[in-house]
């Protein structure tokens, strides 16, 4: 069964690859300046209290003594509590991923949406208006900085057009009942509509942004692999033998392109997943990137580290889903 | 025989004097067709300039040149299927009778595949790789007749099985990485031939295998061609194959026709100095020196005034400078030079 050695000898690799980033992380925030001790006591307190703390956290032992303690918590599920939240950090997780993964989602379905059938369509006609247009799409999404464009987005849709809610996070009416602790699809298995219509509305602009600079990249890559894929060799003999345009577009050259275009979307998500630090920030969305990035400020290093775990962690597990769908759908992988 | 006979002008309908069947029309009568690449100005590349081919009802014509002749693309222009930027000047293209230079996009698919086909160099790459290779045959049934998708797909089967390949059924469930590259190559035949046209082309069918499985591929063209009333025009850069497989032989050089007719005749006593020069350099493999010709192969910037061999030719002299030398009989062939 070569999907299963397939599948363990990718889990070995997660598990090293995990371990590694582990370490780089652990060591990183440590050696950093800044001492989270007067972070818990206060900047007033006296010596010994500061001693009594660093003490209590271990933080006057070895670095590896450090790093043996917190691996040993690791692999009993604790990763650690939050100086500055006070809550264990799978608590504080718990409650955030879910708003990190409704707007990854989100962001992902729409990017695909508009950059792989664009990607297609400028492909099959060089130099024709929609292959001018996505030069300049792809060229803007590359280039255009995240934040920014949120900022942009915000002071058009919001500010000047009031068309948009109030960039404050998930919802600004009632909380439906979690279920996944997504808020749209538990609006809708709720019923709620009223619920749904609001945390859309909230979604709406992170999700458009986050869309237009993934998007950008996406669409360059399956214009790529379009234009190879209508070059090549078995296209040429498909048209030699009359097969119909439509066919040799949707049978004959979709199938190679969506393989390796699949492989991006899988990268891009992963590292959508992982929290989107700048857009979280912007738009106050209470995600995993917002999270990390005010942990850092405090010198809060069990959040940082964990949030480092959970995003390489999302990123090689999207990839390892997408590369067994791709052992189940691409013929050549069999065999 | 026809009137061009007599009077002397062979351009651009020059009668081929030993073609079979003169007086029916061609299969495949391509004439005076000029290709050119780019826009129309004095700097325009001309790749094809005046090609003349004929390939007459149930036979094999091959088509020889070095690389770079424009074999190749003489075949793409039959299809209809020119590179981006290149397209024709002039000339003609008939099929059947029919005149293909300017015919609809509809029709032409229409042809291609049902009165036309090709199968090309490098089977392996010209098979999609994620569809099985029962399935592109079957489509290829199924547009150019009515045949539903399990009558097509029965024959896709047939037909692979024809071709020699064991345990048809199964092996038309199978993707191309799967085959060989000579099951492959009959895979491609089986494709090309499945909608019975009346011409195949086959373009360097059997480059990149090995020496006895081009043996058995080109029989099985030329078999199953034959079993089929059909036509063959098969482009090759080696003259062997030629003289193995095709009773005629056309002879191009940079985007010219050099010399046409029956290939025993012109490998043994070619009338044409190029002809001449590149059967030297094949028939010396087992000298001590390979034989090369000197110089080099014009650029096809615009459209020589001369002829093209001139400038390499042992033969030429003054009057091969004075004009393009036009297609003209002698004794049982065509050849374009002015001493011959």
């Amino acid at each position: 069964m070569p999907l299963a050695i397939y599948i363990g000898r990718r889990l070995v690799f997660l598990v090293v690859a995990l371990f590694g980033v582990s370490l780089i992380t652990f060591v990183v925030t440590r050696v950093l300046p800044g001492n989270p001790a007067y972070l818990i006591v206060g900047v007033q307190a006296d010596e010994s209290t500061v001693e009594a703390v660093i003490e209590r956290l271990g933080l006057d032992e070895p670095i590896i003594n450090q790093y043996g303690h917190y691996m040993r918590q690791l692999f009993s599920g604790d990763l650690g509590d939050s100086w500055r939240t006070k809550n264990p950090v799978t608590t504080d997780i718990a409650d955030r991923w879910p708003a990190t993964i409704e707007l990854a989602t989100a962001a992902a379905i729409l990017s695909i949406c508009w950059s792989v059938p664009f990607g297609i369509v400028s492909a099959l006609r060089r130099r024709s208006l929609s292959d001018r247009l996505a030069n300049v799409a792809s060229g803007l999404g590359v280039s255009i900085p995240e934040f920014w464009l949120g900022i942009i987005l915000i002071l058009v849709f919001f500010f000047h057009l009031d068309f948009a809610p109030a960039p404050i996070g998930r919802s600004l009416g009632t909380v439906p009942p979690e279920v996944t602790g997504l808020y749209t699809l538990d609006s809708v298995i709720a019923g709620d509509w009223g619920a749904l219509r609001s945390s859309l509305a909230q979604l709406a602009l992170p999700a458009i942004t986050l869309a237009i600079t993934t998007g950008g990249p996406l669409l360059r890559v399956t214009r790529g692999f379009m234009r190879e894929t209508m070059a090549s060799h078995h296209i040429r003999s498909a048209r030699a033998l009359g097969v119909p345009e439509r066919s040799i577009v949707l049978r004959h050259a979709l199938p190679n392109v969506l393989l390796p275009v699949s492989t991006m979307v899988a990268l891009m998500y992963g590292y959508l997943l992982g929290g989107t630090v700048l857009v979280e920030f912007v738009f106050a969305w209470p995600g995993i990137g917002k999270y990390a990035i005010d942990s850092i400020a405090a010198s809060d290093y069990a959040p940082v580290l964990a949030a480092v775990l959970l995003s390489a962690c999302s990123y090689i597990l999207v990839y390892l889903v997408m590369d067994i769908l791709h052992f189940i759908i691409d013929p050549r992988t069999r065999t | 025989m026809s009137a061009a006979d007599g009077n002397g002008m062979t351009v651009p309908h020059a009668v081929d004097p030993a073609a079979p069947d003169g007086g029916e029309i061609p299969v495949l009568d391509v004439s005076d067709l000029t290709v050119g690449f780019g826009s129309a100005d004095k700097r325009r590349s001309i790749p094809l300039q005046g090609i003349r081919l004929q390939v007459a009802a149930g036979e094999r014509m091959a088509l020889v040149g070095e690389s770079g002749s424009g074999k190749s693309l003489t075949a793409a222009a039959v299809l209809g299927l020119l590179p981006e930027g290149a397209e024709v000047i002039r000339g003609s293209i008939r099929l059947d009778g029919e005149e293909l230079i300017d015919a609809p996009e509809r029709r032409l698919r229409e042809l291609r595949g049902g009165r036309m086909a090709i199968m090309f160099q490098n089977p392996r790459a010209s098979l999609n790789p994620v569809l099985t290779v029962g399935g592109q045959i079957a489509e290829v049934i199924r547009v150019h007749g009515d045949a539903g998708r399990r009558e097509s797909w029965t024959q896709a089967v047939d037909l692979l099985a024809e071709m020699g390949i064991p345990d048809a059924g199964r092996r038309a469930k199978d993707y191309v990485h799967q085959y060989s590259g000579g099951m492959a190559q009959r895979a491609a035949l089986a494709m090309a031939l499945s909608c019975r046209p009346d011409l195949l082309i086959a373009d360097e069918p059997t480059t990149g295998l090995d020496a006895t499985l081009q043996q058995q591929v080109l029989e099985l063209v030329v078999e199953q061609v034959a079993s089929r009333d059909a036509s063959l025009l098969l482009i090759t850069h080696d003259i062997a194959v030629a003289r193995a497989h095709c009773e005629r032989t056309t002879v191009m050089y940079a985007g010219r026709v050099m010399e046409v007719g029956p290939t025993d005749a012109v490998v043994e006593s070619p009338k044409n100095p190029y002809t001449s020069a590149l059967l030297k350099a094949f028939v010396t493999v087992d000298q001590r020196r390979m034989y090369a010709i000197s110089g080099v192969v014009p650029t096809l910037v615009g459209e020589l005034g001369e002829c093209a061999f001139a400038d390499r030719c042992p033969l030429a002299g003054p009057e091969c400078r004075e004009d393009v030398p036009a297609l003209r009989p002698v004794d049982d062939r065509l050849v374009a030079c002015v001493k011959a």
